[in-house]
């Protein structure tokens, strides 16, 4: 019988993977004539980066995932004001 | 097999279709769904590599996920800072 960490494991990489699929459905569910639909999908992004944090800590890369947690923040707000300042305004 | 093997395999069965969403996002018209599609998939791809580095022991996986995990956001940040003009 699994101890009692794998089986914790293995609920958060199931959790990290729900969570994966659910953004991928809905990053394509949006049609591309809504307007600011991009908004959306950063939204959408971030989920799947937080799905994606969760994994690589219980994976014990806590290096990846601390670096990635710093970083993608600025990579989400330079898309929305590239996005808005280069084809939205 | 495990119940954490078969967590590991779940996960990477969903990262691939994920990363499959966002190669479809990144092929729209605008600049910005090309980011967006990217910024998806480098990460996607970088957990794939961390798991695949777990599930069969091949170590130069996390070299090439580090790598990605630190050079896609700063890439996305660049050709951001393009798409936002007057630089």
């Amino acid at each position: 019988m699994d101890d009692i960490f794998t089986i914790i494991k293995a609920v958060l990489l199931l959790t990290s993977a729900v969570l994966v699929l659910l953004a991928a459905l809905g990053i394509l569910r949006f049609k591309d004539d809504l307007e600011r639909v991009l908004y959306a999908r950063i939204h959408i992004l971030g989920v799947a980066d937080v799905a994606c944090i969760l994994a690589l800590l219980v994976l014990g890369e806590p290096l990846l995932a601390g670096a990635y947690f710093i970083l993608v923040p600025f990579a989400a707000h330079a898309i929305a004001n590239g996005f808005y300042y280069g084809e939205d305004k | 097999m495990s119940i954490l093997t078969l967590s590991e395999y779940i996960l990477l069965a969903a990262l691939a279709i994920y990363a499959l969403a966002s190669v479809r996002i990144v092929t729209r018209k605008t600049i910005g769904m090309g980011l967006v599609g990217l910024a998806g998939l480098s990460i996607a791809v970088a957990t794939i590599l961390i798991l695949i580095n777990n599930l069969y022991q091949i170590a130069f996986c996390r070299d090439i996920a580090l790598a990605l995990v630190l050079l896609g956001p700063v890439g996305t940040i660049a050709f951001a800072r393009v798409l936002r003009g007057n630089i």
